[in-house]
């Protein structure tokens, strides 16, 4: 919980300067908007994590991402190259496809036993490339399609301040909360992150269940991918390229270890949150200052510093993390070998009041 | 046989280490610890796991400053400020782990970090000059190999080899070896007790780190015992005895008699498990044999002999390319682990930490973790139902933790064990295959997981027992499989379980060897 926590200082620090900085951080507008960005992140990095948790890696979601958008706005735009099927159709046509490709390359890595790595990036090129295909190199619009109410709309009062891919988010976060930290399902995880040899050497059906993640994992870039054509409104090639990294950055912010066996949903959650407020933070930021005229002005970042910053908080997080747990295991050991000496000296005299007393 | 410990005495000692203490937080490991080493001794340094004999050759080999004392070589005084300096003056240490790099060569191997020549390390590799010293040193330690020869393809014993070779590149004059026979085979064991004998006679100093009685009377001119941190015994191999040694050790008067009880008899219940002409992948020939209810069926052997592979099966890790199973009379073909689990058979593996246990997960999670579907209800864990079981394996086999919630990377080499026992005795085991169920552990432990294993069997669980250590297989078994080279070579019954008996079968001697005209 030590990455949770610290993780979770760190957004209300960020959020609250924010706010201080700029109150309109948290006025609705910003707000929704920050809210659905993190749902949309969210859902992506709590599906890449049940596969980092087990030990693997997925480079495809970013490509599954534009790729289920790509085809659910060629099935259902109205518009110039769409084939206009209602939504019923176009959603699940989708979200299969994301689901057998991730299952597909889910039988790759264990079947075959190649390295997750190498499957995944083979993935997430191919599907890059159906992606293209399918649009043509050009754009498919979904301009009048109800899928953009998706993205717009939202639940709780009148400016629906839960949008609605932040209330899809809140049900991922339910099943995937069930799935790792209370069911059967997810103690094999970890179980196969820690030591995949020894599980397996437990009974456990080691490579259904790394399958299975691969699965988890494109079904939720999948859904991902829905909620970024209702809210991008119209789908290029190049929508979702590298995602799969910002996932994977928001869970090991999070706390999951690309070494497997490690991280949480609360964790993912946050990590998710701080990758998109510090984002969204560095057009919102401003400090108000006089100048010599004596008229007020204000400083701004400038949004060419996005990555600069976004990395260097990835690094220093991680960097801080480990020097924590350097400093904890020293002083562990330190006090078990101290709680070894002081049972021995312990020993001697409570020996000595037994035969005196 | 070896009587160089009565050689003429150079004045000065080869070795001298005075009074080293060395503090670790809150603990003192070793406390004033004296030694001395001549030039062509073989200095056995023995004591339990904790003694303070790898803390007292990490300080020898600059691995470790101590805190007081004084190391002298040939009489003068040196401080051996780290690793490169102690090698410097001739001091190499072979760890117990041996480290190799297994894509490179033997010969890039022996002189990884010490490549002839001087200059930046972008110098070009002299490849033929270190083929040709590889060379001269692997006939120095009579390995037959090519130099050429990947490390990854080498056995163990092979290894060994190697790393005396890398130490002797290294012109060492004191050589720490740490117990460097754990895995080797005896054949494999013999010719490295020549090497050192060799090594020995040409005035090289040995540091012989070992749990082994037996090897120690056999090569040792000195025994120098610690305990706690403390020196407590220095004697002449001529005034050691097993229990003299072991009694310094432990500390305490050891009641010889750490196997328990067993019945009389062989037990005559029913087969459970009936293997039928089984070839196992890699072996040669065909295997059968039986286990009986409420047996401990000892499997000997050398490492390599087929035992671990054989038991692979058994357990539904590897699949049999010929023959057949019974499990109380039913066929038995396990595919995974899962359906031998489900069939109540069970593996504790020899490599404990790389397949028995999870080793950051807690004491708790690894003892559940083969019964998950049972500690669940509704597919939700029942967190009340894994602590319970936790804990009466906890109490059942004495594991020393804190608390159940403490992770297994934390414990001892023989809690490690007991918990891989817990996991199975959660689970009412019908047939448990322990393989090296006591390797690395020390005395106290061993004797617990004896008496566990006589109790289960004495339950009427049948217990498959693989085993390098002949002291267990005679002091546990009932009957015992001897394997040699992936073939049985004979299983004998307890009336005629002894020593030589089952080293010659399995060392391809015996009978049955001669028959099949099989090179010794």
């Amino acid at each position: 919980m030590r990455r949770e926590f610290g993780m979770g200082v760190l957004l209300f620090v960020l959020c609250a300067g924010l706010w201080a900085s700029n109150p309109d951080f948290l006025g609705a507008s910003n707000a929704i908007n920050t809210l659905r960005q993190i749902a949309m992140l969210g859902i992506l990095a709590t599906g890449i994590s049940f596969v980092i948790i087990a030990g693997g890696v997925d480079l495809s979601i970013g490509s599954l991402v534009g790729l289920t958008g790509v085809v659910i706005a060629k099935l259902s735009s109205t518009q110039t190259g769409g084939l206009g099927y209602p939504l019923w159709v176009g959603i699940p046509m989708a979200l299969a496809v994301a689901l057998s490709l991730g299952w597909m390359q889910g039988l790759l890595i264990t079947r075959l036993a190649l390295q997750p790595f190498i499957v995944t990036l083979g993935g997430m090129l191919l599907f890059r490339g159906v992606s293209q295909t399918i649009a043509e190199g050009g754009t498919l619009s979904l301009g009048g399609s109800p899928l953009l109410g998706l993205a717009s709309g939202g639940i709780f009062g009148s400016e629906g301040l839960l949008p609605y891919p932040f209330v899809i988010f809140l049900g991922v976060i339910a099943v995937a909360t069930y799935a790792l930290h209370f069911s059967v399902y997810g103690r094999y995880l970890y179980a196969i992150g820690g030591n995949r040899e020894a599980a397996e050497f437990s009974g456990i059906r080691v490579k259904r269940i790394e399958a299975s993640t691969y699965v988890i994992s494109a079904g939720l870039a999948g859904v991902a991918g829905i909620c970024y054509a209702a809210y991008i409104g119209q789908m290029s090639q190049q929508v979702g390229i590298a995602y799969e990294l910002y996932g994977i950055a928001a869970a090991v912010l999070g706390g999951c270890s690309l070494r497997g066996g490690e991280g949480s949903v609360l964790g993912i959650v946050i990590g998710s949150a701080v990758m998109r407020v510090i984002d969204n933070g560095i057009n919102m930021f401003r400090l108000s200052y006089v100048d010599d005229t004596g008229a007020p002005r204000s400083w701004r970042l400038n949004p060419n510093w996005t990555f600069v910053i976004i990395g260097a908080v990835i690094l220093v997080a991680v960097v801080l993390d480990q020097l924590v747990h350097i400093l904890q295991g020293r002083r562990r050991i330190r006090r078990m070998l101290l709680h070894a000496d002081q049972n021995k000296v312990a020993a001697v005299p409570s020996e000595h009041s037994v035969t005196s007393g | 046989m070896n009587s160089s410990a009565a050689k003429q005495q150079p004045a000065l000692p080869l070795l001298a280490m005075k009074a080293i203490s060395k503090r670790f937080p809150g603990v003192v490991a070793l406390d004033g610890v004296s030694l001395s080493l001549a030039r062509g001794e073989v200095l056995a340094l023995m004591g339990e796991n904790g003694a303070g004999k790898s803390t007292l050759m990490k300080v020898l080999g600059g691995v470790l400053q101590p805190d007081s004392g004084r190391i002298l070589i040939d009489g003068a005084e040196v401080k051996l400020a780290g690793i490169r300096d102690a090698r410097r003056r001739g001091i190499a240490l072979i760890h117990q782990e041996l480290m190799f790099a297994p894509n490179l060569d033997i010969a890039g191997n022996i002189f990884l970090g010490n490549e002839p020549g001087t200059g930046p390390s972008l110098r070009p590799l002299a490849r033929s000059e270190l083929r040709a010293r590889a060379a001269r040193l692997l006939g120095r330690v009579g390995l037959d190999l090519p130099v050429t020869t990947r490390a990854g393809t080498m056995l163990k014993g092979q290894l060994q080899l190697c790393e005396i070779a890398k130490a002797l590149a290294l012109d060492a004059r004191i050589i720490v070896m740490d117990e460097p026979t754990s895995s080797l085979t005896q054949s494999e064991s013999a010719q490295l007790f020549s090497i050192i004998h060799k090594l020995r006679a040409e005035g090289i100093g040995i540091v012989y780190i070992s749990h082994r009685m037996d090897e120690v009377m056999e090569l040792a001119d000195r025994i120098t015992v610690l305990r706690d941190g403390r020196h407590v015994g220095d004697m002449s191999r001529a005034e050691a005895t097993h229990e003299r040694v072991v009694q310094l050790m432990v500390g305490r008067p050891l009641h010889n008699q750490y196997f328990p009880e067993r019945p009389a008899a062989e037990p005559a219940g029913e087969v459970v498990l009936r293997v039928d002409n089984v070839l196992v992948p890699g072996a040669g020939t065909a295997v059968s044999f039986e286990a009986r209810r409420g047996e401990i069926l000892g499997f000997a052997g050398l490492v390599g002999a087929g035992r671990t592979e054989l038991m692979a099966v058994i357990f539904g890790v590897s699949r049999a390319l010929a023959g057949s199973m019974e499990l109380y009379g039913q066929p038995f073909a396990p595919r995974h682990p899962d359906h031998a689990i489900a069939r109540g058979v069970f593996l504790a593996p020899e490599d404990r930490k790389q397949l028995g246990l999870v080793l950051a997960m807690s004491v708790e999670h690894n003892t559940t973790l083969p019964d998950l579907p049972r500690h669940a209800r509704f597919g939700v864990l029942d967190r009340r139902r894994e602590r319970r079981t936790a804990t009466a394996e906890v109490q059942r086999l004495g594991i020393k933790v804190r608390n159940i919630q403490e992770k297994v990377v934390n414990l001892s080499g023989g809690n490690q064990q007991k918990v891989v026992l817990g996991k199975w005795l959660a689970m009412q085991p019908r047939l448990l295959i322990l393989d090296e169920p006591t390797r690395g552990i020390d005395i106290g432990a061993k004797a617990e997981i004896y008496r566990h294993m006589a109790e289960l069997a004495a339950s009427g669980v049948t217990l498959i027992m693989v085993s390098s250590d002949m002291e267990e297989i005679l002091g546990m078994s009932d009957r015992v499989v001897v394997m040699h080279q992936r073939r049985i070579r004979g299983v004998l019954g307890r009336a005629a379980l002894n020593a030589e008996h089952i080293a010659d079968l399995m060392t391809g001697g015996g009978s049955k060897c001669s028959e099949e005209g099989m090179p010794v």
